[in-house]
């Protein structure tokens, strides 16, 4: 296990896009209506999001975004230092997909901007590198965007199956802040199972590159290592489970997800899910999840836990001081 | 634990009659088989037993004779 320490930085702001065209799978074409609905019973999922535009840029999504969290959060575009997008589905590879908002958006030059290449765990490893490129910094107010997600949609082979009544586009933009303090504001365990690369992968078909997914050994890799993850974490910072005040969980599957629940032995209160109405959005999953369960009401410690896990394997847990001053529910665009 | 057991449990997850299904059934060949429902039967077999079977386990496995012995090794 890698334990990281961070300190200082605080998520001020969470906004979520979603393309407006709604897949229900009580309606999908390719299974029979009993499949249907043993699919939405087991999977968790009846509603994903897919853009209409199949040629859809991620950056149409990462854009409004960005403009309303500003908005939001009343923060000037030039007190913005570091810019980083996790995805996988950048349309055009380079320049990285970082640059290209910064120019589109036009930012100024004294900004750290680049990409990070990771899925499900994205988020969280996301949220990790960002803090300490934040407390690395040599003046006294610091500001981070990270644009999180990918349009899956892209790379899923509608035939297949075990993809395709699963994964739904949609992005998050956190803002994050630091205040040169030296409290922890969050302590991280980062792991890497590279043995399960072959789990979820893309491939070279005729129609292009597609995601390859392996359903068992996801779920294997998820529940062999995920709980684990966690409770170390914990036993690490001696917090008993009832500690933080949530738990969100990269939106797997209901299957996996309610396994993970119940190998820590946790209140299902305690535990929010997206996946009805938002489907598996890879690494813009745990912020939409805070932006459609948060209560501000419901606070005790001030701390959640987080936990990405998937495509690598990659497994990354957090907990993490939560009280952020904008929490939007997912922004409806046309794409 | 039992033959009959597994076989009412399997029947139940698999939604086909307990009289229809033996040890030597086929399982890719039920109707219901499919990757979904694979992994369904996978991740209750992790609840009910505490056994993990993997992919490639389940890709070597033909008849339910195959998954019941994988879960009696371990128990």
């Amino acid at each position: 296990m890698a334990i990281s320490t961070t300190k200082g930085t605080l998520i001020k702001g969470i906004v979520t896009v979603v393309p407006e065209n709604l897949e229900d799978n009580l309606t999908l074409d390719v299974l029979s209506r009993t499949d249907q609905k043993a699919l939405v019973e087991h999977t968790g999922i009846r509603y994903r999001r897919r853009v209409l535009d199949a040629k859809a840029s991620i950056k149409a999504l990462f854009t409004p975004g960005i403009n309303k969290i500003l908005k939001e959060l009343d923060w000037d575009k030039s007190s913005i230092d570091v810019l980083i997008c996790v995805t996988q589905t950048a349309s055009i590879s380079i320049p990285s997909v970082a640059c290209q908002l910064h120019g589109d958006l036009n930012f100024h030059q004294d900004v750290i901007a680049y990409d990070i290449n990771s899925g499900c765990s994205g988020f969280v490893y996301g949220l990790h590198t960002v803090s300490q490129l934040l407390s690395s910094l040599d003046q006294p107010t610091r500001r981070a965007l990270i644009c999180c997600g990918d349009i899956s949609s892209a790379i899923t082979d509608d035939k297949d199956l075990s993809v395709r009544p699963i994964f739904s586009d949609a992005i998050s933009v956190v803002a994050l802040e630091n205040d040169g303090g030296i409290e922890t504001s969050g302590t991280f365990n980062l792991e890497t199972i590279g043995s399960g690369q072959n789990a979820i992968f893309t491939a070279e078909t005729a129609n292009g590159r597609k995601m390859r997914l392996d359903g068992i050994d996801v779920f294997n890799y998820s529940v062999s290592h995920v709980p684990n993850n966690i409770t170390r974490l914990l036993n690490h910072l001696s917090k008993p489970t009832t500690f933080p005040d949530l738990y969100i969980f990269h939106q797997a599957n209901l299957v996996i997800n309610e396994s993970i629940r119940k190998a820590i032995n946790l209140e299902k209160e305690k535990v929010p899910n997206s996946l009805y109405d938002f489907g598996n959005t890879a690494s813009a999953s745990i912020p939409l999840t805070l932006s459609t369960s948060w209560n501000k009401e419901a606070v005790s410690s001030g701390w959640i836990l987080i936990s990405g896990f998937g495509v690598g394997f990659s497994v990354a847990s957090a907990l993490v001081k939560f009280n952020p001053s904008c929490i939007l529910p997912p922004l409806s665009i046309d794409l | 634990m039992k033959e009959t057991d597994f076989l009412e449990f399997t029947a139940k997850e698999l939604l086909v009659d307990a009289n229809e299904i033996g040890l030597n059934t086929v399982f890719r060949d039920l109707p219901r088989w499919s990757s979904l429902n694979a992994l369904i039967y996978v991740s209750r077999i992790k609840e009910e037993y505490n056994v993990m079977i993997s992919s490639q386990q389940l890709a070597a496995s033909k008849s339910l004779s195959d998954l019941y012995m994988l879960i009696q090794a371990v128990h």
